[in-house]
């Protein structure tokens, strides 16, 4: 078994902002990251949404980059850029010809130091975000489903609760001195990392980031608000009525173990056994041996990168000649094949090979395509801001390949419990499936 | 136009030197049973990437029935003589790999990714799939009412609805004119079909096997030779369709979504092939037009005016023919408003040359960007196959910046001239009738329809 060594160089600068260098000479292109360790999960309370145009606003200029010249500048200078407002973590990335390296630093450095932006700014990304919302969520079939419909019905906790990508009666309301306040809170140096992956040398990238970063100062350590949920002893359901799909659809979620347990190791495994692709067991029995579902996909989505209370979530797509009960009786019965017989020695086996494989993936995936070494760079920016540990990323694998199958079955019965689940329906309008009482039109 | 002037950056650190792009040695081979071979090492991670392609897709046997060769696809990983279904999913997890098949327009494709230790084992089962699938009766029943409800699903999707009007209008009964089957049509799949599809389409002599990734280029060679080489079949007759006819004039088809709560715009008109000479400049054009995140059209209707999210403009080429076209889902009330914009950034790129540096800017942008592929073994594979499938020239990747940084803004202009063709763009839009036909129709005689494709005015 060969296994990949991530080479790094990783300090912290007097300011605080963390540092990771991960050199490879494979391709003259450098990729930068930045990453804040603030989402949408701790954005203002009514303030919703406010996080992710936040993260609009940083493309929007700073002191000696005015509007459009982060752009202009990384495009003209051979390169492609991005952002994502996440739960726990905000990054802003680019990869470019390694010769606009120092350019690029200059870029997020100027932005960490000073946002410059007004009023016309802000309405003008208003407007854009609306639209983002309209194209994702509210104009399409299932738009939303489940990451925004989920939240509202399973957690209790507003953090966790509610609408990520913002109530439109929120958006308008925020204003340019949110921006500032939002900045100085959570966009300072030592709530930062910076990450330089591709082609450079460890010690002029540490170099380069000291250069630039350096002078940057210090802010206040934002304090956190508590995003803990009670303790939940009870299924609970929502109902969100589709307004333009076909068939009938639903959500499960089970609450996940804290980050980086035995439990949770076990848990990522016990994922992949019933959502792994065509051999998992959901559906291969919901799909390709009953018949019932269309669709069946989810699992842990992005396992590395949250840092609060999160779920491993199932979703389905079903035939209209079944109701929702036959359905979610054969999701149950699957997942209680699981709890009482356990998983063979060859299945996971099987699903430690995969594992494997999908996470040097995951190292090795770039971001819709057009994004090197994005996987990289995002577990290297997790491990840092969450675990002050970039090595992770070298070991981690470790944990998932030593889980046993009773660890497994264990924490089946541990987490996969009706009072510990929520379960979103949300079936069309149009094809006489009303939704029941409580409906709420999605986002 | 923009309303506001644009700033310049202060204090921006210059650009470094321009490191060499040193693009990897490819290794070309025919096996004695006509499969052509490429591979190329990249050893970032120890995976490896492939793809097994057969030169005829949707396209190629639409005289029979639309979405004939997707159908095939399909169901060629659901058996073989040896492994049933399941097997068949379990077998690629103990490898950890990861496998699809599809068909486009013009190619079929079994696409797979794998661990290198396990190169082996994976290419044996990509053989098996494409010389022994079996076809199983239950299998083809399952897919074909799934495929029923997606083609269902798909007409609730504002971005499937517009492409799927914009091609039927640019490529008419051209088989290029129909993106997807029609329920009715999924309904008479027959097994027979996709069987003798199966047969004519799927042999070496119509394969292409691409392979990236982290193993020795000449061992690899021997494996391919030993898994593929006893594999025997013809090149199928080849099956042109007339050429569709240009549809002259501005038209507007307004897609009737009851409830749309956003307009999907798109407009296309029809452009060239990748085998053309053109092609680069078209590439250096859209990327001024509406292709890069700095393009005019993304400053102007989304960064000073708030249209939209997602703005954007492509070349789009197919074996035989080729379309341009732009789109955006746009606010309701700004669907004029958006498409007189989308026209007069056609028409300025048509009428006034591109000043020097922001052409230059482009020209940085296009080559970077192409470069990037470079990175990542997915990312070489997706290269390497546009060169192999529309056969360009064995120097395109090494040449092709220098392509992009030869070009002038006269060039350009003439580019903009032939294929942003203001005058004949076919428009669609997908939204609620009642509250954008007055916009569209300002903008050309219009036809309207429901989103089954019926005419309905």
């Amino acid at each position: 078994m060969k296994r990949l060594q991530i080479a790094m160089e990783s300090t912290t600068l007097a300011n605080g902002l963390k540092v990771v260098i991960a050199p490879d000479s494979t391709a003259p292109v450098v990729t930068v990251g930045v990453y804040y360790k603030i989402g949408f999960r701790l954005e203002p309370q009514g303030r919703s949404g406010f996080a992710h145009l936040f993260e609009h606003m940083m493309f929007q200029g700073s002191a000696n980059a005015p509007k459009m010249q982060h752009i202009k500048l990384i495009n003209s200078s051979g390169g492609v850029l991005n952002g994502s407002t996440s739960y726990d973590l905000t990054n802003y990335y680019q990869a470019v010809p390694s010769n606009a390296l120092e350019r690029v630093l200059w870029l997020e450095a100027d932005r960490m130091r000073a946002l410059k932006v007004d009023d016309e700014n802000l309405k003008n990304q208003r407007d854009v975000v609306k639209e983002e919302v309209r194209v994702n969520v509210m104009n399409q079939p299932y738009g939303g489903f489940p990451w925004l419909d989920m939240p509202p019905v399973a957690f209790r906790n507003w953090a966790n609760a509610h609408n990520f990508y913002g109530d439109f009666a929120d958006l308008d309301a925020a204003d340019l001195a949110d921006v500032q306040a939002f900045f100085n809170t959570y966009y300072v140096p030592n709530n930062a990392v910076l990450l330089v992956l591709g082609d450079v040398k460890a010690a002029e990238g540490i170099a380069l980031a000291k250069k630039y970063f350096e002078g940057i100062p210090a802010g206040v350590m934002p304090h956190f608000a508590d995003s803990t949920e009670p303790e939940q002893t009870e299924e609970r359901h929502g109902f969100v009525e589709e307004k333009f799909g076909t068939l009938p659809a639903m959500a499960i979620g089970y609450l996940m173990p804290k980050r980086r347990t035995t439990d949770w190791c076990a848990m990522a495994l016990l994922d992949q056994a019933l959502h792994g692709g065509r051999a998992g067991r959901l559906y291969r029995d919901l799909v390709l041996e009953k018949q019932i579902a269309v669709e069946v996909d989810g699992g842990i989505d992005d396992i590395f990168g949250y840092n609060g209370p999160t779920q491993m979530t199932t979703r389905i797509l079903h035939k209209p000649e079944f109701t929702n009960e036959t359905a979610l009786a054969a999701f149950d019965r699957v997942v209680r094949e699981v709890l009482e017989n356990g998983i063979s020695a060859d299945e996971l086996e099987q699903l430690k090979v995969k594992w494997r494989s999908d996470y040097y993936a995951t190292l090795e995936g770039g971001r819709g395509g057009y994004m090197p070494k994005y996987g990289l760079m995002h577990l290297l920016a997790c491990f840092t801001l969450f675990d002050n540990e970039p090595q992770l990323v070298n070991t981690i694998l470790d944990g998932f390949l030593n889980v046993t199958r009773e660890e497994i079955q264990a924490v089946g019965r541990k987490y996969l419990r009706k009072e510990k689940r929520a379960i979103v329906f949300r079936n069309p309008v149009k094809a006489g499936l009303p939704a029941k009482a409580g409906a709420k039109e999605a986002a | 136009m923009a309303t506001r002037t644009v700033e310049v950056a202060t204090g921006v650190p210059e650009l470094a030197a321009e490191r060499a792009v040193t693009w990897p040695k490819r290794t070309k081979a025919r096996l004695s049973n006509g499969l052509e071979v490429i591979l190329a090492e990249s050893h970032s991670t120890p995976k490896f990437h492939g793809e097994l392609f057969f030169r005829s897709g949707n396209a190629a046997v639409a005289d029979r029935t639309p979405g004939l060769a997707e159908m095939t696809a399909t169901v060629v990983r659901t058996g073989t003589a040896k492994r049933v279904s399941r097997q068949i999913e379990e077998d690629l997890r103990r490898i950890g790999a990861d496998l699809s098949s599809g068909a486009g327009a013009d190619t079929s494709a079994i696409s797979f990714a794998g661990l290198s230790e396990f190169a082996e084992p994976l290419l044996a089962l990509v053989n098996e799939l494409a010389r022994e699938a079996a076809f199983p009766e239950t299998e083809f029943e399952r897919e074909r009412r799934q495929k029923l409800e997606e083609v269902k699903l798909e007409r609730t999707q504002p971005g499937f609805l517009a492409s799927e009007r914009l091609r039927k209008v640019l490529f008419g009964a051209h088989p290029y004119g129909e993106v997807s089957p029609s329920e009715a049509q999924v309904a008479a799949y027959k097994r027979e079909d996709l069987q003798a599809v199966y047969r004519e389409c799927y042999t070496p002599e119509n394969g292409l096997l691409l392979l990236v990734g982290d193993f020795d280029a000449q061992g690899m060679l021997k494996t391919i030779e030993k898994v593929f080489g006893a594999w025997t079949g013809k090149k199928p007759e080849p099956n042109a369709g007339a050429a569709p006819a240009n549809p002259r004039g501005r038209r507007v088809y307004l897609v009737h979504v009851p409830g749309a709560v956003q307009t999907q715009i798109v407009a296309g008109c029809h452009a060239i092939t990748r085998k053309h000479p053109d092609w680069v400049k078209l590439g250096l054009t859209n990327s001024l037009y509406g292709g890069a995140f700095n393009s005019r059209l993304v400053m102007n209707i989304r960064e000073d005016k708030g249209y939209t999210y997602s703005p954007r403009s492509g070349a789009h080429a197919l074996r035989q023919h080729g379309y341009f076209s732009v789109s955006a889902a746009v606010r309701n009330d700004v669907v004029a408003a958006s498409l007189t914009e989308m026209f007069y950034e056609m028409d300025k790129l048509r009428s006034v040359p591109v000043p020097v540096p922001e052409l230059a800017d482009a020209q940085n942008y296009l080559s970077g960007v192409f470069s990037m592929g470079l990175a990542t073994q997915d990312g070489l594979l997706s290269q390497l196959s546009t060169v192999a499938l529309n056969e360009l020239p064995d120097d395109y990747l090494e040449t092709y910046r220098q392509k992009v940084r030869a070009l002038k803004p006269e060039d350009l202009l003439a580019t903009a001239r032939k294929y942003l063709d203001s005058a004949n763009m076919q428009i669609v839009v997908v939204g609620d009738r009642a509250q954008i036909e007055e916009q569209a129709a300002l903008f050309g005689e219009f036809e309207v329809y429901d989103a089954q494709g019926k005419r309905v005015d």
